[in-house]
C-alpha cells in the first residue's frame, strides 16, 4: 500500500509516525496522578464535615442488570435509612450523611474506567461494583491514583490481595472458596462418588472449580467422570447435561451464574431422568427463581453456598433483619419489587461494612478508610446467617470468607453440616 | 465535560469555518469569479496551522478528566475511520471491525507485558489485525457482499470464545493490564496529557494516510466498485482486488486503534471485542457520517459521549436515552452529522434567489458524506444483507 | 447412539428458535429489503405485552391472540412512520435505523419491567414423551410443530397468494409495483406487521425456557442472521431448514469434535455458511438474484 505513496510530505508524515511511536516506549517513571498528591491529613475529594460521597460504576443495562441493579439498591437502601436517622457517626467525631452516586458501565470494561475517571475526583471511595472485567479495568488506575475501590461484588481472587491491590478489597467469598466447601463437604462424606462438572467458560466458573478441585484432590472416594463448559451467552445447555446424563454421575458441581440456564438444567436432567445430587453457586440457587420452576424436589439433594440469609425464605420471614431490610429496599433503595437477586442482600451488608469503616475512621482520609477497612474482624452483618461473618483482616481474603453449605429441604434451604 | 465543540478535527482544513465541514470540492457552488473565502490557498493553510496550536495546546489547558474523553474518541475515532473505508467508501457490509481492534488491543497488551520494543510492538499490533483481515477478505470477497457480511460477524462472536481459550496468552476471561503509556520523566506531561498526545499523533498521521488514500485513485475505484461491480469489472477495475485492499486497510487501521486503545484503556479483556460493540461501531459510523473523514471523527465522539451523556441524566435509563438520542439524529440528520453544514447550506440555497441545481460531486471519493437519504438515489449493492 | 439421537432432537428445537425469528427477518427483507435487526427486540415487547396481560388474570391463549393483534399494529405504525423514511435510501442508515430502534425497545421494556428475569407461562407442558429410548419434551414437539406451521404459512402466502405476489413486487421494483396499482405504502406496512406477529409467535413460544427480559432474543438474533443467509434470502422454507441444520450442527460439533468443544461450537454456523456460500453463493435455498447493470 505504501509504495503508491511516493511524495515527500507523506515520507515526513511517517517518519514522524515512527517517531512518535519510539517516544511512547520512553516513559516508565510511575508518575503520581493529579489527584493523589492531597497533603499529609488533607481531607481526600468527596468528603465533608456534613457529607460523604460513594461511587458506583455497575451494569444497570443489558444481561447482567438484573445483579447490577441490585448492587445499587441495597447499599443506597442502607445508607438511606441511616441518612433518615441522622447519619453516620465517623471515627473523627463528625456525622455525617452518606450519598451515593452510581453509573452504569453495560458490564464495559471501558465505561467502567471512563465512569472511575468521571467519578474519581468527586467521590471520597469506590464501592460494589459488579464484574470481574469491569473492577480488573481500573483497578490499576485506582492503585496509581490512590483512590479505594471497596467491597466489590466480584470473587476474582487479585482484589483481595494486598500487595497487589492495596487500595481494593472484594466482598463476595471468591470463586474458590465456594467450590472448596462443597468439595470438602463432600470429600468427608466417606461414600465413593462420581462427579459431572458444568461451569461457565470464564474466570467465575474457573474459579469454582479449582476451589472445588482443590478439595476434593487427595479424597479417594470421589472421581470426577466429566468435565463440561458452557458459553454466558448460550441459550440452552441441554447438549452438555446430555453428555453429562450419560457419565451416571450421582453428584452434579454446577458453577452456573445464569438462572433460566440453570432451570433449564434442572428441567433436562429430569427429562433425561438423571437425578444426581446437584451443586449449585450462591447466585443462582434462590428456591423462588430457580428450585421451584426447575423441579428441585425432584432431586435427592440441592447443595448450595450462603452466607446471606434468603429473604424469600418463610424460615425468616419474621427475622427484624429481614423486615428491616425489605421495607428500606423499598422505600430508599428505589426497588419496589422482591429482591430477584443476592446482591441486593450483599449490597446491603456493604452498607453495613462501610458504617463500621466510616466509624473507626480517625480522619477524613481515604488512607485512614482504608486502614479502617482492613482492620474489621468477626462483624456480624444484619443478614448474615449464624457461623459467618465479615474480617477483612486476612490477606488474600475478601471481607466475607466464610460460608456455610446448605441444602434445599423443599421450601427453602437448612445449613448442613455433612453430605447425605 | 468535553463536548462535541471541542473533538480534535485533525484532518479538516476548514473546520475552524463553521459553513462547511466538506473538503473542497470541483461542485463548489460558483457565486461569482472568486473562490469562497474557505477555498482560498491561504486560507487553508492558516487554517490547518491554526488547528496544529489548538490540538498541540489542548492537552495543557484541559482537565484531566477532559483529556481522558478525547483521548478515547480519538481512539473510536480511528476505529470508526477503518470501518468507513470498507463500508462507507467501498460499500462492502463488515461488522467485525471490532476484532480487528480487539486483536490489536491483545497483541499490544501481550507485548507490553513481555516488555518487547515499543515500536515492535505498535507494528505487530498494526500489521497482525492486518494480516487476519487480509487473509478473510482473500477467502470470503469473491463471493459476494452475503460472505463478507456473515465472516464479518464471524470474526467477533469466535473471537471472544477465542480469546478466553488462548489465556496463556490472552489472560483469559480475566483479561490483560498493561501500563505502559506513562509520561517521560522531565517533560512535564501528566499521564492523560501525554497519552492524548500519542493518540493525537498516530491518530492524525492515520487520519491524513487515509484522508490521501480515499482523495485519490484508490478512493474513486472503491466509489466505483460501491456503486456496480459490473460496471467497475468492466472499466477494467477489479472489484475483488480492491475489496480486498478495503478490507485490509480497514483491519490496519483497526489494529491501530486497538494499539490507541491500551494505550488509553490499559487494559483488554474478552469484552473488548464483543459483537454487540460492533454494532455500536456501525451505528458510530452512520450517525457520524458514512464515507466521511470528519464523519469518523464525530461517529467516535458518538461512542464515546453519548453513553457518558445518558449517565449523566439518568444512569438506570441509559439504554432507552441512547435509543431516543440515535433516532432522532438519524431523522434529523440521516446523512449522519457530518451532512449538518451540507443540509444546512442546501436550506440556505432553496431558502435564497440562486441559480442554478445543487452541484452533485462528479467524483463521489471526493466529497464525503452519502448524502442525505431521502434525495439520493437508492444505492444498490449486490447481495447485500 | 442415544445420545445422537438426543443431540439432534435438541438441536432441532434450539434451531426452531432461531428459524422462528429468521422467518420474520426474511418477511421484513421481502417486503422491504432491510434487515431489521430490531425483529428479536419486538419479539420481546409482544412478550411482554402477553405477560402483562396474563398477571391481571386473563387466560394465556387470550393474552397471546391479543398481544398478536398488538403486534400487527406496533410493526405497520413502525413502517410507517420510522421505517419509511429511510426505506429508498442509504440501506446502511436503514439499518442503523433499526439498531436504534432495538436499543429504544429494550430501553424501554428495561425501563417498565426491569431487567429481572420474569416467568413466564408455558404454553405446552413440561412433561416429557419418550421414543426410540430419546425423552423430548412436549414444549420442544410443540414449538418445533408451530414453527413448521408457519413456515408452510410463510412459504404458501409468498408463491400461491396475491398478498405474497404483491409483497415480493413491491420488494423487487417499487415504482413499476405502484404503477400496476398496488398500494406500495399500505403493503409494507402489512409486511411489517406480519413480520411483528411472526416474531410474537417466536417470544411466546421461547420465553418460558429462556425467562423474559428485555435482552432475550439479543443471542438468538445472530443465529437467526445466520440461518437467513445460509438458507438464501428469499425462502422461508430455506431459511427454517438452515436453523435446524445450525442447531443440529453446532450439538453434534460441540459434542463429537473435540478440538471445537461446547465454547467454539459457536463457530460452526459460520463455517457451515461459508462451505455452502462457497458453492452456492445465493444461500442453499435462495434464488440467483440477477441485477441488469
Amino acid at each position: 500500500m505504501n509504495r503508491h505513496f511516493r511524495s515527500r510530505k507523506t515520507l515526513g508524515i511517517v517518519v514522524a509516525s515512527a517517531l512518535a511511536v519510539t517516544v511512547t516506549g520512553c516513559g516508565n517513571r510511575d508518575d503520581a496522578g493529579r489527584s493523589g498528591d492531597a497533603a499529609e491529613g488533607a481531607p481526600s475529594p468527596g468528603i465533608t464535615d456534613t457529607t460523604v460521597t460513594l461511587g458506583i460504576t455497575t451494569p444497570l443495562s443489558g444481561s447482567t442488570a438484573g445483579p447490577g441493579t441490585c448492587t445499587v439498591a441495597g447499599v443506597s437502601a442502607y445508607f438511606g435509612a441511616k441518612n433518615a436517622e441522622g447519619g453516620i457517626e465517623f471515627g473523627d467525631g463528625k456525622t455525617r450523611t452518606v450519598e451515593i452516586e452510581a453509573l452504569d458501565d453495560g458490564y464495559d470494561p471501558q465505561q467502567a474506567k471512563a465512569n472511575y475517571d468521571q467519578l474519581k475526583d468527586d467521590v471520597f471511595a469506590m464501592t460494589a461494583g459488579l464484574g470481574t472485567p469491569t473492577n480488573r479495568a481500573w483497578r490499576d488506575a485506582a492503585i496509581a491514583d490512590e483512590v479505594p475501590q471497596a467491597l466489590i461484588m466480584t470473587g476474582d481472587p487479585i482484589f483481595s490481595d494486598t500487595e497487589e491491590s492495596p487500595w481494593q478489597l472484594g466482598f463476595v467469598p471468591i470463586y474458590q472458596n465456594e467450590g472448596e466447601a462443597f468439595g470438602e463437604l463432600l470429600a468427608a462424606s466417606g461414600a465413593d462418588h462420581k462427579v459431572a462438572i458444568l461451569s461457565q467458560n470464564d474466570d467465575y466458573g474457573e474459579g469454582y472449580v479449582e476451589g472445588f478441585k482443590s478439595a476434593v484432590e487427595g479424597a479417594d472416594n470421589i472421581e470426577i467422570v466429566d468435565e463440561l463448559t458452557y458459553e454466558a451467552t448460550d441459550t440452552s445447555v441441554d447438549a452438555q447435561i446430555t453428555e453429562l446424563a450419560a457419565s451416571e454421575a450421582d453428584v452434579i458441581f454446577n458453577a452456573m451464574s445464569l438462572v433460566p440456564l440453570v432451570v433449564s438444567a434442572l428441567q433436562k436432567a429430569q427429562q433425561l431422568n438423571w437425578k444426581p445430587s446437584w451443586f449449585l453457586p450462591s447466585n443462582t440457587s434462590s428456591p423462588g427463581a430457580v428450585l421451584e420452576p426447575g423441579g428441585g424436589a425432584a432431586f435427592p439433594g440441592i447443595y448450595s453456598v450462603a452466607f446471606a440469609k434468603a429473604p424469600a425464605s418463610p424460615a425468616f420471614a419474621q427475622d427484624e433483619d429481614v423486615v428491616a431490610y425489605l421495607s428500606a429496599l423499598k422505600e430508599f433503595g428505589n426497588y419496589p419489587d422482591a429482591p430477584a437477586f443476592p446482591h441486593c442482600q450483599w449490597s446491603w451488608m456493604v452498607g453495613a461494612t462501610l458504617e463500621q469503616a466510616f466509624q473507626n475512621m480517625e480522619e477524613p482520609t481515604r488512607d485512614s478508610f482504608m486502614e479502617a477497612l482492613r482492620g474489621i474482624e468477626g462483624f456480624q452483618a444484619p443478614l448474615m446467617l449464624p457461623d459467618t461473618s465479615v474480617d477483612t483482616t486476612q490477606d488474600g481474603q475478601p471481607a466475607v470468607s466464610s460460608v456455610v453449605v446448605q441444602k434445599y429441604n423443599g421450601r427453602g434451604y437448612d445449613t448442613v453440616e455433612a453430605f447425605e | 465535560m468535553a463536548t462535541s465543540s471541542t473533538n480534535p478535527s485533525s484532518t479538516n482544513p476548514s473546520s475552524t469555518n463553521p459553513a462547511s465541514a466538506t473538503s473542497v470540492s470541483t461542485s463548489s457552488p460558483a457565486t461569482g469569479s472568486a473562490p469562497p473565502l474557505w477555498q482560498r490557498p491561504w486560507a487553508r493553510a492558516a487554517g490547518w496551522l491554526l488547528l496544529l496550536v489548538v490540538l498541540a495546546v489542548l492537552p495543557l489547558v484541559m482537565t484531566e478528566f477532559v483529556n481522558e474523553t478525547l483521548a478515547r474518541i480519538g481512539v473510536f475515532a480511528v476505529a470508526v475511520l477503518g470501518l468507513n473505508v470498507v463500508m462507507g467508501y467501498a460499500g462492502q457490509v463488515s461488522l467485525g471491525q471490532i476484532f480487528f481492534l480487539g486483536v490489536g488491543a491483545y497483541v499490544t497488551a501481550y507485548g507490553v507485558s513481555n516488555e518487547w520494543n515499543i515500536v515492535l510492538v505498535f507494528v505487530l499490533a498494526t500489521l497482525l489485525p492486518g494480516l487476519a483481515g487480509l487473509v478473510v477478505a482473500m477467502a470470503a470477497a469473491r463471493l459476494g457482499g452475503l460472505a463478507i457480511a456473515m465472516v464479518t460477524i464471524a470474526l467477533p462472536i469466535v473471537g471472544v470464545p477465542l480469546a478466553k481459550r488462548l489465556s496463556d496468552y490472552t489472560g483469559g476471561s480475566q483479561g490483560l493490564s498493561a501500563r505502559f503509556a506513562e509520561a517521560p520523566e522531565g517533560s512535564g506531561l501528566f499521564d492523560d496529557q501525554w497519552q492524548l498526545y500519542i493518540v493525537l499523533v498516530i491518530g492524525g498521521i492515520v487520519f491524513l494516510l487515509t484522508r490521501s488514500l480515499v482523495r485519490g485513485k484508490y478512493g474513486r475505484a472503491f466509489a466505483i466498485v460501491k456503486g456496480n461491480e459490473n460496471v467497475a469489472s468492466s472499466m477494467g477495475i477489479s472489484p475483488y482486488r480492491y475489496k480486498v485492499l478495503a478490507f485490509t486497510i480497514a483491519s490496519l487501521i483497526g489494529g491501530v486503534s486497538g494499539f490507541l486503545y491500551m494505550v488509553v484503556i490499559q487494559y483488554t479483556s474478552p469484552e473488548t471485542m464483543s459483537f454487540g460493540h460492533s454494532i455500536e461501531l456501525l451505528a458510530a459510523m452512520v450517525i457520524g457520517g458514512a464515507a466521511s473523514i470528519v464523519g469518523s471523527i464525530l461517529g467516535g465522539a458518538f461512542y464515546v459521549l453519548v453513553p457518558q451523556l445518558t449517565n449523566q441524566v439518568d444512569a438506570s435509563l441509559t439504554t432507552l436515552l441512547q435509543g431516543v438520542i440515535l433516532l432522532v439524529v438519524l431523522f434529523v440528520l440521516p446523512g449522519g452529522l457530518a451532512s449538518l453544514p451540507r443540509v444546512l447550506t442546501r436550506g440556505r440555497r432553496r431558502s435564497g434567489a440562486d441559480r442554478g441545481p445543487a452541484a452533485s460531486p462528479t467524483t463521489p471519493s471526493s466529497t464525503p458524506g452519502s448524502g442525505t437519504a431521502a434525495e439520493e438515489s437508492e444505492t444498490e449493492r449486490q447481495g447485500h444483507a | 447412539m442415544g445420545k445422537f439421537v438426543q443431540l439432534v432432537v435438541d438441536g432441532l428445537s434450539t434451531g426452531s428458535v432461531y428459524g422462528a425469528l429468521a422467518l420474520a427477518i426474511v418477511l421484513v427483507h421481502q417486503a422491504t429489503g432491510l434487515i431489521n435487526f430490531a425483529q428479536g427486540g419486538m419479539a420481546v415487547l409482544s412478550a411482554y405485552v402477553v405477560w402483562v396481560l396474563t398477571n391481571q388474570g386473563l387466560p394465556l391463549i387470550v393474552a397471546i391472540l391479543i398481544a398478536i393483534v398488538f403486534s400487527v399494529v406496533f410493526g405497520a405504525l413502525v413502517e410507517r412512520w420510522l421505517m419509511r423514511r429511510f426505506e429508498r435510501g442509504d440501506p446502511d442508515t436503514a439499518v442503523v435505523v433499526t439498531i436504534g430502534l432495538l436499543t429504544l425497545i429494550t430501553g424501554v421494556a428495561g425501563w417498565l419491567w426491569t431487567y429481572n428475569n420474569q416467568q413466564f407461562p408455558s404454553l405446552f407442558s413440561l412433561d416429557t414423551v419418550s421414543f426410540l429410548g430419546v425423552s423430548v419434551s412436549v414444549r420442544s414437539l410443540g414449538t418445533t410443530a408451530v414453527i413448521v406451521v408457519a413456515m408452510l404459512l410463510l412459504q404458501g402466502l409468498f408463491v400461491g397468494t396475491k398478498l405474497g405476489l404483491a409483497l415480493r413486487a413491491v420488494a423487487i421494483n417499487p415504482q413499476s409495483a405502484a404503477f400496476s396499482g398496488l398500494n406500495v405504502g399500505r403493503l409494507l406496512m402489512v409486511g411489517w406487521g406480519l413480520a411483528a406477529a411472526l416474531g410474537a409467535v417466536a417470544a411466546v413460544l421461547v420465553a418460558p425456557q429462556l425467562t423474559l427480559t428485555p435482552g432475550m432474543l439479543d443471542n438468538a438474533l445472530v443465529y437467526a442472521l445466520a440461518a437467513v443467509i445460509l438458507g438464501g434470502l428469499t425462502s422461508p422454507i430455506g431459511v427454517v431448514v438452515a436453523a435446524w441444520i445450525i442447531g443440529i450442527l453446532e450439538n453434534l460439533a460441540a459434542v463429537y469434535v473435540p478440538f471445537i468443544g461446547f465454547d467454539l461450537k459457536v463457530a460452526v454456523p459460520f463455517i457451515l455458511i461459508f462451505v455452502v456460500l462457497l458453492v452456492r453463493p445465493q444461500g442453499l435455498f435462495g434464488r440467483k438474484n440477477v441485477v441488469r447493470v
